[in-house]
């Protein structure tokens, strides 16, 4: 099984409760079993009783993690757990178990058309269907200018979550395709998944990609805005901060431009996302979403006066869709201060 | 009652309890009934490592208010259920473990943060927040509990008030019970009583310290209100290796009884101090014992009373000096060991043995627990440190480690092998004036000393858990009250 690569974060997690605080959904749901500590219990009883792999209960509980990584970060040897996770997922569907909703997004999924490629330049930007619906790419095109767009397609990284490895490997490799054949020197994503799909977990498929990848905080990291941002609540990404190590160029991009960063909630360690780390959550828990987005609108300062910017153009949406915070994308901001 | 979920009783308690909380509020699947069936205790965890099932309650009720606490009272009341109450699910004692199935009343919904009394200085919260919540909100308006256990980030204010629980700071700071001002409770049958506003007065008894270390077998804490503090201009902590334990133990004590106000003191055995001087600073130390101590305030009251504890360490007992950075490593890594996998897990077999005594008795007692467990468990390892002092005695941290290959197979002979550690243990302790547990609370694993320690005061504590428990349902066979 995929789980048994993971034997020692199982030992490490099952009893261990030195996360527990920073479990977002956990703390919205208030159960026990949304806690790495459990998750891995759970799984360790897999690996003594393989027949418990299909377990309904233990399924669901698996697929509503939000896989934020804050327990990695948090953890002084930073085991694995969201790992692990997608480690069973692909259990699951190598044992040909997955529920119908997860088939269902799957589908959708493979069902997405083609990427289309419009524009010239050496910079390519994927315009990703959260992208556009944030509107971060409208805002990326007005600070970016002329660069080539890829648009309309799916790059892998979602069926790679839900565990459909071969099938992930298989389109992530279409859309390095695509990518490449752009002749593209740069590749510039707002979606933070795509840029962990690029950056990461294409190692993991065996797959690579030559050109330079950065995430759009970082291509656009040299413009100067003529008005100062001023004061902003950043609310940081599941997968800029917690899988690739405090990437700093959001922050660094908004304060260049005279940000005045204020501290969100009460703490800088908890996922403030929506379950952005888990990419799809939003079609397969819609509910514990609108939990999650709520729980973020409980703790700003002013929820209907203060800017709020986000890196994440799918924690954009999700806050847009269910709290009436006043949130941005990063190139949104930047735009409106050009 | 036990209640038999093929039974028509199991879906008439369901029925009614979901009308209180609402159908996504009741658990009952398999994956959180799992949950709730082991906690930080050794014997359950090893119960699961072996593949052997684990003791599951039949409902998760998860009440957001008083009001619903008191409801699912009346109810379990009625059909006689056992409900036991859950924080963070991370005692080590095995106190909120369903042996018996009925209610887990997981108190994690009930975490409202309402706020600081800027003149009292006093902060009101429900029990169910995690303590790391209620710190970082504390944090946020430049206050802090001073309560920072290692299990701040798991444990509920609820679950430390409920088990007596401490934090790094307590030597000045206090206790759970020494900052509680007062409480809200819902008692056995469902009433909801709140205690006294303040935490000194002569108006009779003190009923917050009755339910303080009651461990849900007195009722359910559903409110506090706490002392809070502001974050202090500094803190500063220094370093020192005397020659052996019994000159380190005698500096501390040196230092409580010269009433400077220090806000930690730790001091290691020479077996705890050689791996810990090795794991933290990288040193190799043949002998010695490490004691590191700090104060926090004003920054010139901070020096004043360093500059008094540094002449008690090195004039009178000769202390080497690791200085201020030596005393710095400590507290920057005080939560690092109880990360895997420097903490001690599974394979191995351990145990704390946390006691407390006076500085007349707390050498007797380290030296007893560790003779008995040394002598009759050859292949154990016992260590020790004494990590919150008091002005009259100090608490022994005292630990054993089987390795792997001493720990039977059998998980049933393990767990007796375990239980002969503790009671040999905890009685040399009793024996030469310490108790039973200092921080962690008795619960399922301790309650079978509770009458050798109490002995005729035993009957007082049992009247009361009978006149406030008529029924016997609040975590019955926890505290070495009476089973069902």
């Amino acid at each position: 099984m995929n789980i048994d690569k993971y034997t020692e974060t199982i030992k490490a997690c099952r009893f261990c409760f030195m996360c527990r605080h920073l479990s977002a959904i956990g703390n919205v749901t208030f159960t026990e079993a949304d806690t790495p500590r459990v998750r891995a219990s759970m799984l360790y009883g897999v690996t003594m009783f393989p027949e418990r792999l299909t377990s309904d209960d233990l399924v669901k509980t698996m697929y509503r993690s939000d896989l934020s990584a804050c327990c990695r970060r948090n953890c002084v040897n930073h085991y694995e757990e969201n790992a692990l996770n997608l480690a069973y997922r692909a259990d699951l569907v190598e044992a040909g178990a997955v529920p119908e909703n997860i088939k269902a997004i799957a589908a959708e999924l493979k069902g997405m058309p083609a990427w289309s490629v419009s524009g010239k330049g050496e910079v390519v930007y994927v315009a990703d269907n959260y992208s556009v619906q944030s509107g971060a790419a409208a805002a990326f095109a007005k600070l970016a200018g002329g660069v080539q767009t890829v648009k309309g397609g799916s790059c892998g990284k979602g069926l790679w979550v839900l565990g459909f490895r071969e099938e992930a490997r298989k389109m992530a490799q279409t859309f390095v395709d695509v990518l490449e054949s752009t002749g593209a020197a740069t590749v510039v994503v707002s979606h933070t998944g795509i840029y962990d799909l690029l950056v990461n977990t294409l190692l993991e498929m065996g797959l690579s990609l030559k050109a330079k990848v950065m995430h759009s905080s970082e291509y656009l990291a040299k413009i100067k805005t003529a008005k100062k941002l001023g004061k902003v609540y950043y609310l940081e990404s599941d997968f800029l901060r917690n899988y690739n190590d405090d990437y700093p160029f959001p922050k660094a991009v908004l304060e260049t431009n005279g940000a005045m960063l204020q501290p969100f909630g009460t703490n800088d360690e908890e996922s403030y996302s929506c379950g952005e780390g888990a990419l799809l959550l939003d079609k397969i828990e819609p509910e514990l979403v609108e939990k999650l987005a709520k729980y973020i609108e409980a703790r700003a300062d002013n929820p209907s006066n203060d800017v709020i910017v986000v890196a994440s153009p799918y924690t954009k949406v999700q806050l847009k869709k269910y709290t009436s915070l006043n949130v941005k994308t990063i190139e949104e901001l930047l735009a409106e201060a050009l | 009652m036990q209640v038999n979920e093929n039974s028509y009783m199991y879906e008439m308690i369901r029925t009614e309890l979901t009308d209180i909380l609402g159908d996504q509020f009741v658990g009952v699947k398999e994956a959180d009934l799992f949950g709730h069936s082991v906690d930080f205790y050794w014997i359950p965890e090893m119960w699961h490592d072996r593949g052997m099932e684990t003791p599951k309650p039949d409902f998760i009720c998860h009440p957001s208010t008083t009001e619903e606490v008191s409801k699912i009272m009346k109810i379990a009341n009625q059909y006689k259920i056992p409900v036991v109450p859950w924080g963070g699910g991370s005692g080590s004692q095995g106190g909120a473990l369903p042996v018996y199935g009925g209610i887990i009343m997981d108190m994690k919904r009930m975490n409202k943060y309402y706020g600081i009394d800027k003149e009292s200085l006093t902060v009101r919260c429900q029990t169910g927040i995690i303590a790391k919540h209620l710190e970082w909100n504390c944090n946020k308006e430049g206050y802090s509990t001073m309560h920072l256990p290692a299990s701040i980030s798991c444990a509920t204010i609820g679950g430390f008030l409920a088990h007596r629980g401490t934090g790094v700071l307590s030597t000045k700071y206090g206790k759970i019970e020494d900052m509680v001002m007062s409480l809200e409770v819902v008692t056995p049958t469902g009433e909801i009583i709140r205690t006294l506003p303040v935490p000194r007065h002569a108006s009779g008894p003190d009923l917050t310290m009755l339910f303080m270390g009651s461990e849900g077998t007195l009722g359910i804490i559903t409110e506090v209100t706490l002392k809070v503090h502001p974050q202090p201009e500094a803190r500063e902590f220094r370093a020192y290796i005397f020659k052996d334990f019994h000159t380190a133990m005698s500096a501390g004590a040196e230092l409580m009884r010269s009433r400077l106000q220090p806000c930690a003191i730790r001091l290691y055995d020479e077996t705890e101090t050689k791996t810990h001087v090795r794991k933290v600073f990288g040193m190799e130390l043949e002998q010695g014992a490490y004691l590191v101590f700090g104060f926090d305030g004003r920054r010139d009251i901070v020096d004043c009373q360093m500059r008094y504890a540094r002449e008690i360490m090195e004039e009178k007992y000769h202390g080497q000096d690791l200085g201020s950075k030596g005393g710095d490593l400590w507290w920057e890594n005080k939560y690092k060991f109880f990360y895997p996998p420097y903490m001690f897990h599974i394979p191995q077999a351990f145990g704390t043995l946390d006691t407390v005594a006076t500085f007349a008795n707390i050498e007797n007692v380290y030296y007893a627990m560790k003779k008995v467990v040394n002598e009759n468990f050859p292949q154990a390892r016992f260590i020790g440190h004494f990590s919150h002092w008091y002005e009259w005695g100090c608490m022994l941290y005292a630990r054993f480690i089987f390795e792997e290959d001493a720990v039977p197979k059998d998980p049933r002979e393990a767990a007796a092998l375990y239980n002969r550690v503790w009671d040999m243990a905890i009685r040399a302790a009793i024996a030469n004036g310490g108790v039973i547990n200092e921080h962690h609370g008795v619960g399922l694993k301790l309650g079978r000393y509770m009458k050798d320690l109490y002995g005729t005061a035993m009957p007082v504590l049992e009247g009361i858990k009978k006149q406030l428990d008529p029924n016997n349902i609040m975590n019955p066979g926890k505290m070495g009250f009476k089973g069902i």
